[in-house]
């Protein structure tokens, strides 16, 4: 596993995963557009992912593993994820201002690896627990 | 919502369609693909029992809890209410923030218009946070860019002009070319700040100050504004006291109108809903300990049992709330198989709004639309579903 660095992840809503979605949340087609985390070419470089490899998120929330895309358009420091299950996974659950959740933003630590990319059923597994 | 959509089905198969959007092929496709089942206790039942359990549930309960709400038809939406007070429950969607904004507008804080204004008389559209290209595909085309309307019969190419404020240059940004400005994450009370202080004629504080200058000068001269809100500002900062600051400021200035964009069909009709029952878009809970502006770790404070209507919570709350959720015990109705029903320990298969089962909703911007079904479906409509558990409790 390469070194993790923190990123600032911002979350939105793509219409293809939205596509997907209404498909059904269980298919690979849904995990392919939601499993996924948008990187500034500088920020991929520096963290040695490379595209279309895997790469793991970690917050203290909890980690999953999308498949890095590197983004045509600077946005140095911010990676960008589409709202799906697997951000979930990394929100944090504090109330931050105003004593509301923060469900569009938070940092992560970012770095390759070499695991599969997290299923759903897997989060499905987690969240359920034992 | 849109209302001039024409299909021709076999059976559950869609056959050929005109005006739908790809999202809206995709709803419309979803109608034979991973449907609910009626299950209790890990055991696939008739309809009746999974509701009698359900009923068992929530009568037993002390704390009780209804979420969701925002994908089902008016009707269904009162009978809700109905149902939390009845059983002394809090209800409503605590995962959207989008509420704010529909009580700012109900409440006469926020300046509105319909989405027929927008299409016949504004000439500029601010998309904050939004991104409709993604979210409400057919947006642009219907109401807010590209249409001829009765004073702007020159559409897009003259008549208007679109501004994106967002932290990414999204499908919508893309549209609106040299009207995009992109804050950075958490930047949006600054970005509104600073455009206050240039609509009243001083140098804002931000790095291209002619930039933010020319756009003041096209806000004041704008004859019919129109801002649509996404998730991206209503989850962008507190309590969005900047928002409406800003807004106050315009409204002296010109017409300017705010309709917010929401992501479920009839998100508004809950908004208001629960506006009118008890003075708050948000959620709301009645009984002894009655009140709102509980958040969800709040809500879930001693609850007991759960009943998730046409939502999927366990999918989209930061995972340490979804594991506390997801030990309460649930029923949950709706159309589909999704992470949450497959977490409740009951479940109550629905027909889809729309589709199998008519109805009516809110659009966003407040407009009443009544529908019937398009296809033949054993399926109950989740009003129906309602008013047997109003009967079970």
């Amino acid at each position: 596993m390469g070194e993790m660095e923190e990123l600032l992840i911002v979350t939105y809503r793509g219409i293809f995963q939205e596509v997907e979605e209404a498909l059904g949340i269980y298919s690979d087609s849904y995990r392919e557009e939601s499993a996924l985390l948008f990187l500034d070419r500088g920020d991929a470089l520096g963290r040695k992912i490379q595209a279309d490899s895997p790469v793991l998120l970690e917050t203290a929330t909890g980690k999953v593993v999308v498949v890095a895309k590197v983004s045509e358009e600077p946005h140095p420091g911010i990676g960008f994820m589409p709202r799906s299950p697997w951000s979930a996974q990394l929100l944090p659950a504090e109330a931050g201002e105003g004593g509301l959740l923060q469900m569009k933003r938070f940092q992560a630590r970012v770095g390759p690896v070499g695991e599969a990319v997290t299923t759903i059923e897997e989060i499905g597994e987690r969240i359920r627990g034992p | 919502m849109c209302d001039d959509i024409e299909a021709d089905f076999d059976g559950m198969q869609v056959k050929r369609t005109l005006n739908l959007c790809r999202k809206g092929r995709a709803h419309y496709d979803s109608l034979a693909v991973d449907r609910l089942t009626p299950t209790a206790g890990g055991s696939e039942v008739r309809v009746e029992e999974a509701v009698s359990a359900a009923g068992e549930l929530l009568a037993g309960a002390d704390r009780p809890l209804l979420l969701g709400f925002g994908r089902s038809t008016l009707e269904a939406q009162r009978l809700g209410i109905e149902l939390a007070k009845r059983l002394g429950a809090a209800i409503g969607d605590p995962t959207s923030r989008q509420g704010l904004i529909t009580e700012g507008i109900l409440k006469g804080e926020l300046p509105t218009c319909t989405f027929d204004d927008v299409r016949n008389y504004a000439d500029v559209s601010i998309y904050w946070g939004d991104d409709p290209s993604s979210s409400h595909p057919r947006h642009l085309s219907r109401f807010s860019y590209f249409p001829r309307g009765e004073k702007r019969q020159r559409g897009y190419e003259e008549d208007r002009e679109a501004i994106v404020i967002d932290v990414r240059r999204s499908p919508t940004a893309t549209i609106a070319a040299d009207g995009f400005f992109q804050v950075p994450p958490g930047g949006d009370a600054a970005f509104a700040e600073a455009l206050t202080a240039a609509l009243g004629g001083k140098i804002p504080k931000v790095e291209d100050k002619k930039k933010m200058l020319n756009l003041a000068t096209k806000l004041r001269k704008a004859k019919f504004g129109a801002i649509f809100t996404g998730p991206g500002l209503a989850d962008a900062q507190g309590d969005l006291g900047w928002f409406f600051s800003l807004v106050a400021r315009l409204k002296e200035l010109t017409r300017f109108s705010v309709i917010p964009s929401l992501p479920e069909y009839n998100a508004r009709g809950l908004h208001q809903a629960l506006f009118d029952a008890a003075g708050s878009s948000g959620p709301v809970t009645f009984g002894n300990e009655g009140g709102s502006g509980l958040g969800l770790p709040g809500l879930l404070e001693g609850c007991d049992a759960v009943l998730v209507v046409g939502s999927d919570p366990l999918a989209g709350l930061p995972a340490p709330l979804a594991r506390r959720l997801a030990k309460v015990p649930m029923a949950a109705v709706g159309t589909h198989r999704n992470l949450t029903t497959d977490a409740a320990g009951v479940t109550i298969p629905t027909a889809m709004a729309g589709l199998e089962a008519g109805g009516a909703a809110l659009r966003a911007d407040g407009v009443r639309v009544d529908f019937d079904s398009a296809v033949e479906s054993d399926r109950s409509a989740d009003l129906q579903i309602l008013e047997m558990l109003m009967e079970a409790v």
